[in-house]
């Protein structure tokens, strides 16, 4: 039945596109997947977009999908995971004026969504 | 031919009746949408509101300074809660609302000016934007139009002196207020 494979295509897109890393990349501490639904919660998908959550397309943060990657944060940290904490803590104590605010993320998210951030 | 899709319609009205019954779908706003699902839901409002806000011109002397001096104490007083501004976050309540109000910044990417008249005008339907025909004045909900037109051209500092009121200009005064009624 084509209808049946269509729909069963569906569900499995659907399903593999909505998962994000379980555990976090060696090296990296904190909980992923916790990680990932606190980063719903501080609203960063509003202005980034970020791999494995639904979201619109928006223009204003830089994407977010090569952190594990990417060397520098906000062109002036080093992207360790303590500086990522830190960054995402307090952005403005590292970079006053940037369009980012603090979104008073506490400790153990920032933790927590670095390590998702960093596993992808 | 018939036969069949009748049944499998009948077949999908079934398992969708369980799904339903059964309260499986989680309606947490922790638990995100499938991409596939907000796609469409984005299109189609997207499409709605094109369709909706297709008659309506906006006024050409839009964004003169005292305009966008009201826009932004409008702004300041409704809208900044949820959908914060550059360099200034959104209240709890907007960041962890699903779907996400989102930042206004690019507002321009997606929507003509029309458009977010519309939009503030009447609100969205199931995402928690509120519609402001019956709280705001018309010209008030055209000064946060060209004010929210405005910000990709503001640097944080720039926003947060125009939403502060308390710069000297004359119309301060009206930065505490809600805007007029209608």
């Amino acid at each position: 039945m084509n209808a049946a494979r269509i729909t069963a295509a569906l569900t499995l897109a659907m399903l593999v596109a909505a998962c994000g890393p379980t555990r976090p990349a060696p090296g990296i501490q904190g909980d992923p997947e916790r990680g990932m639904v606190a980063l719903t919660q501080y609203a960063c998908h509003s202005c980034h977009a970020v791999p494995s959550v639904a979201g619109s397309k928006v223009y204003v943060g830089r994407p977010l999908d090569d952190m594990a990657e990417r060397r520098y944060i906000a062109g002036k940290l080093p992207n360790t995971q303590a500086n990522l904490v830190r960054w995402l803590m307090d952005p403005q104590a590292i970079d006053p004026g940037n369009a980012m605010p603090n979104m008073g993320v506490s400790e153990r998210d920032a933790i927590d969504i670095s390590a998702y951030l960093l596993s992808q | 031919m018939v036969l069949t899709l009748l049944g499998a319609g009948l077949i999908g009205a079934v398992i969708g009746l369980i799904v339903l019954r059964g309260g499986f779908y989680n309606i947490a706003a922790t638990a995100q949408h499938y991409p596939l699902i907000y796609t469409v839901f984005e299109e189609g409002l997207q499409y709605s509101v094109q369709n909706h806000a297709r008659d309506i011109v906006a006024p050409e002397s839009l964004g003169t300074p005292e305009q966008l001096l009201r826009g932004a104490a409008v702004y300041k007083a409704n809208c900044i809660q949820c959908h914060g501004g550059p360099g200034v976050a959104p209240l709890k309540q907007g960041m962890s609302m699903q779907p996400v109000p989102g930042p206004l910044v690019d507002a321009d990417v997606n929507w003509e000016t029309r458009e977010l008249y519309w939009i503030t005008r009447n609100g969205i339907k199931m995402s928690g934007m509120p519609a402001w025909e019956y709280h705001l004045s018309d010209n008030d909900i055209w000064a946060v139009v060209a004010f929210v037109s405005a910000m990709p051209n503001m640097t944080p500092e720039d926003f947060r002196r125009m939403t502060s009121g308390g710069d000297a200009s004359p119309a301060h005064s009206v930065a505490a207020t809600q805007g007029e009624t209608p």
